[in-house]
């Protein structure tokens, strides 16, 4: 048994993690962050002055591995992961599809890694807005709702046990602190401070997209102005940011590469958890950082957690005894933080009868509703070949928009919920990500494209029949000059339906390589979910259409996620829920500050609180969470 | 001259070893399609071919003899050994005499079953090796690569960056690949035969040497064989079967349609009527194809189209793509500027070291 006396042990550095280790450091506790993956530097904090990120295209999205997981469905399927993602075959998420069988998986943007999905994220920083935290009142005794006909949205919608006026002050502190560059102007969410740092010039092909959600954003208004289009917010620095002492280079185009969208970013100039929060403490004697490190198991003694049992970097087992008075704070990630706290619940029925008391723990699990359309910018009039624009010289997002979350659009389509709407500029910006992912709905293990050998042509006055082509020679030029750089695409981010059959639990039969069982998702759409995604996917194939990216809106692919091959079993990129919060102990996991009701000193702060999953992006608001939560933790320790 | 034993950085080795080292054992996940018996060790292990761990050498402030170094760090597991006093390495990059022990590797200053050490070696080298455990000589049992010496007896071996030395395939193989894979790339179009017009034939040698130095590898489809050559020795060696078999069958087959010509100097078209038949149907449909050989023509033509493709656009350390010559004709071609992100001297980006 290892001595220790630490007053809050963190378990991930990610998200929901760094920001209450650094507040407690700051604060003057003593602080234990155990991360499962490896400690890798960016440039600047490496001791040989190279970073253990690179930018390249091979490092960032391997080569090809096979699924060698018996028992699942997808046994022998070739499938393509970064360095920092976990190995698919050690630590499988097992979802099960609608016929009963179960397929092995990942998710999009989960990182083992200091720091976690943050290293690898796109960065857009969105904050929800007020109306994704009280969904409950909201939709309450709507009759208008669509695609709802047993009344599931009305039933499930839930407001969260704090207001955007409780959480705004953190969302400020987060974008003060971690380092976002973007525009808080047009954006329908008050700001009390604006910390946001100056965006770069745009990239020109993202001038489509603009064009065509002003015109679209001209239909609603929000408190009397019509709402318009405003700077993709994202945890980029683009000036020097002195809370985490990081500078950005001289020459200020050299931030605007598209190695950073699912890079770990080797300058540090994109705001991981790390590079933002954790690294300028990381000295202090009050922080211990134990990388490598995986906790298997928590016991209880009681309403406390008194041992967190983990496998060192060697793979052996060790007992960290939690002193009297210490807190513990889970967040691995939501899927993996409910595996723990329901393995823990395995192993100890009184454990279960504290942490699950009322059958909610991995229930209501989500992820997002999300989509968009696509097109090559062909402009108005039409042009082929396609515009041609330097894609590699941007970052993820330059514009976004939020009159998809406004009052007016919500009970014009007969929806429950909003959504941010915003472009990606970077997608496929070089050219094995471009030909990885080429009319793939997958973007995140699979090479779909080179598999399936199907190439589209934007080529108007080539018939369908036509389109389906070799790739190799001229046709590889053919390719290239229809897509490199050419394509445009424009995404929404929308909440998913909370159904308590959406749920994680432990496979039966399937185990990671600590033979523990591993995660097993059961997870489906709802039809409200179906139609929802339908019309956003439409507003955003009409933004390209209107922007004239392409006017001949047939052209323009579009859709939900939902409508993929491989919808449930598909790669989540945001896995939230599972364990829940909220104000009623018969209605939730965890309380409103995110400690498990029935023990003392448990909290559990990455996404898996959410009783929604908001209209955005996760990553700022389980960062406002977090910090939210770390003010309690030291109103207590 | 003698090698350089770096200091090691317990941090760094756990941070590959942990992932792919640390378990307990399980029914063999990676044995990529029976590539690896069940019971080996790498069936058993994640992504075995990450060792040695081959790094890039760097110094701060930088030094620029650096460019030429790779760190490689040889990790083994004590289990694999039955618990040894001493492990150690000996290799061809340094005289064989000369022992390199390989020290614990430690987390909060406690053994964690690991040993390693690091040497620097210069890159495009191959290099054979094998350890000394206790007074016996040991392959690596985590590293696939290995190779028989002219005495029978297997080493282990491995490659650093940018090597061009042929390691999996035969001559006769190279060759074939060479005009294989040269028409999957776009640089013999009259588009791609522009480009070396433009950019490279009419400039004075001195010239095309500065700004092309590599433009000649466009005519060996941008060293994307050399790339294929090191990925099947390392990363997907689980294809190496299945190049081994359609490669020979290729060979009967165009020597069957031309008995008069070696089949790596065949016309452009046979190519192009073969891939046109391999990529014809579910599975692919080549007249005189023994399918009860090989079942799937048209998978290994996928396969070969995306190897060939990664390797013409990867970055030049993994032997394809040399000098950035496949980026370079994009560049020609469509607007990429791809130099404005990379380390100098491949790129001019002033702060990213590579």
């Amino acid at each position: 048994m290892i001595a220790n006396n630490f007053d809050a042990i963190v378990i991930g550095s990610g998200a929901g993690g760094a920001p209450i280790a650094q507040r407690l450091t700051l604060a003057g506790k003593s602080v234990l962050v155990i991360e499962k993956g490896p400690l890798l530097q960016p440039q600047y904090l490496s001791a040989n002055g190279l970073s253990d990120f690179k930018r390249d295209e091979l490092f960032a999205t391997g080569p090809e591995k096979r699924i060698g997981i018996s028992g699942v469905a997808n046994q022998g399927q070739a499938y393509f992961s970064s360095h920092v993602e976990p190995d698919l075959n050690d630590e499988p998420h097992v979802y099960q599809e609608r016929d009963g069988r179960d397929f092995a998986t990942l998710e999009g943007y989960t990182a083992q890694v200091i720091g976690g999905g943050t290293q690898l994220y796109g960065a857009v920083h969105l904050r929800f807005t007020p109306t994704d935290l009280r969904l409950g009142s909201f939709n309450e005794g709507r009759t208008d709702l669509r695609a709802d006909p047993n009344g599931d949205v009305r039933r499930e919608a839930r407001d969260w046990a704090i207001t955007y006026e409780e959480l705004e002050p953190y969302y400020c502190q987060v974008e003060a602190l971690v380092g976002i560059n973007g525009t808080s102007e047009n954006q329908l969410k008050s700001f009390s401070e604006d910390h946001l740092q100056q965006p770069l010039t745009p990239n020109p092909i993202s001038e489509y997209a603009r064009k065509g959600m002003v015109v679209q954003g001209q239909r609603y208004q929000s408190q009397g102005k019509i709402v318009s289009p405003y700077r993709t917010p994202l945890a980029v620095i683009t000036e020097d940011h002195a809370p985490s002492n990081r500078k950005v280079p001289t020459e200020r185009n050299s931030i605007r590469t598209s190695y950073v969208n699912r890079y770990g970013d080797a300058l540090g100039l994109k705001s991981s958890t790390w590079v933002s929060l954790l690294a300028p403490v990381a000295d202090r004697p009050n922080l211990t950082l134990w990388t490598n490190c995986i906790v298997t198991l928590l016991r209880h003694n009681g309403d406390r957690i008194s041992e967190i049992v983990f496998r060192d970097p060697g793979g052996q087992e060790q007992i960290l005894p939690v002193k009297p008075g210490a807190v513990v704070a889970v967040a691995c990630s939501a899927i993996e933080s409910v595996r723990l706290l329901e393995l823990s619940a395995r192993e100890d029925s009184a454990f279960s009868t504290r942490i699950n008391p009322n059958d909610l723990l991995g229930r209501y699990f989500l992820t997002h509703c999300f989509g968009g359309a696509e097109t090559p910018v062909l402009g108005n009039p039409t042009r082929f070949p396609p515009l041609q624009f330097d894609k590699s010289a941007s970052l993820d997002s330059d514009w976004a928009i939020d009159y998809s979350s406004s009052e007016d659009f919500l009970r014009e389509f007969g929806l429950w919920a909003g959504a941010a709407i915003y472009n990606n500029t970077s997608d496929q910006a070089l050219p094995l990500s471009l030909a990885r992912t080429h009319g793939s709905q997958d973007i995140d293990t699979i090479w779909q494209t080179f598999d399936a050998g199907f190439w589209s042509t934007a080529n108007p006055n080539v018939p369908a029949s036509a389109r389906s082509r070799t790739l190799h020679g001229q046709g590889m030029l053919d390719f290239f000059r229809e897509n490199f750089g050419t394509r445009l695409s424009v995404s929404f981010m929308a909440n998913q339906v909370p159904l308590p059959s959406n749920r994680i639990l432990l496979h039966p039969t399937v185990v990671d390589k600590w033979k523990r069982p591993v995660a097993w998702i059961q997870k489906d759409w709802h039809s409200h979910d179906r139609y929802l995604m339908d019309v956003l996917a439409n507003q955003c194939r009409e933004i390209l259409k209107v922007g004239d990216a392409n006017p001949n809106q047939d052209e323009i692919e579009s859709g939900g996620i939902y409508m993929a091959g491989n919808a449930r079993a598909r790669i989540a990129n945001h896995i939230l829920g599972g364990a829940r919060f909220g104000r009623q102990r018969n209605d939730s996991v965890l309380d409103p500050n995110c400690r498990a009701w029935d023990f003392d000193n448990l909290y559990v702060t990455d996404g898996s609180f959410m009783p929604t999953s908001g209209g955005a992006n996760p990553t700022h608001t389980i960062e406002a969470n977090a910090f939210r939560v770390a003010d309690h933790l030291l109103s207590r320790l | 001259m003698d090698q350089q034993l770096l200091e090691i950085n317990h941090q760094a080795v756990l941070n590959t070893a942990t992932k792919h080292l640390a378990r307990e054992v399980l029914p063999a996940r990676n044995t990529f399609g029976g590539s690896f018996p069940a019971t080996d060790i790498r069936s058993q292990i994640s992504e075995a071919w990450r060792f040695p761990i081959i790094e890039r050498h760097g110094s701060t402030p930088p030094d620029p003899s650096d460019a030429g170094l790779n760190r490689v760090t040889f990790v083994t597991r004590d289990r694999d050994f039955g618990m040894p006093e001493q492990v150690s390495v000996i290799g061809s990059f340094a005289p064989l005499y000369q022992r390199f022990p390989l020290q614990p590797v430690l987390f909060q200053g406690q053994p964690t079953g690991f040993r390693a050490c690091s040497l620097l070696v210069p890159t495009e080298q191959v290099h054979v090796y094998r350890y000394v455990v206790d007074g016996s000589l040991r392959t690596d049992p985590i590293n696939p690569q290995e190779r028989s010496l002219e005495n029978g007896r297997r080493w282990s071996l491995f490659f650093t960056e940018g090597c061009s030395q042929l390691i999996t395939f035969q001559p006769w193989e190279a060759r074939l690949m060479a005009r294989l894979t040269e028409y999957i790339l776009p640089f013999r179009t009259g588009d791609g035969e522009q480009f070396l017009n433009n950019h490279v034939n009419f400039l004075d040698k001195q010239t095309a040497e500065n700004r092309f130095p590599f433009a000649y590898k466009l005519d060996n489809s941008v060293g994307a064989v050399n790339y294929i050559d090191k990925i099947l020795s390392r990363e997907e060696r689980h294809h190496r079967v299945n190049y081994q078999l359609c490669l020979r069958i290729i060979d009967r087959l165009l020597r069957q349609r031309n008995s008069f010509v070696e089949p790596h100097l065949m016309s452009r078209d046979t190519y192009r009527e073969l891939y046109a038949q391999m990529l014809s149907g579910a599975d692919g449909d080549v007249p005189g194809w023994p399918y009860n050989e090989f079942g799937r023509p048209r998978f290994f033509m996928e396969l070969l189209r995306r190897h060939t493709y990664t390797g013409a656009f990867s970055h030049p350390k993994y032997g394809g793509n040399a000098g950035a010559a496949g980026w370079e004709f994009l560049a020609s071609r469509y607007p990429f500027d791809w130099r404005a992100a990379l380390e100098p001297p491949l790129g001019r980006n002033a702060d990213y070291r590579g």
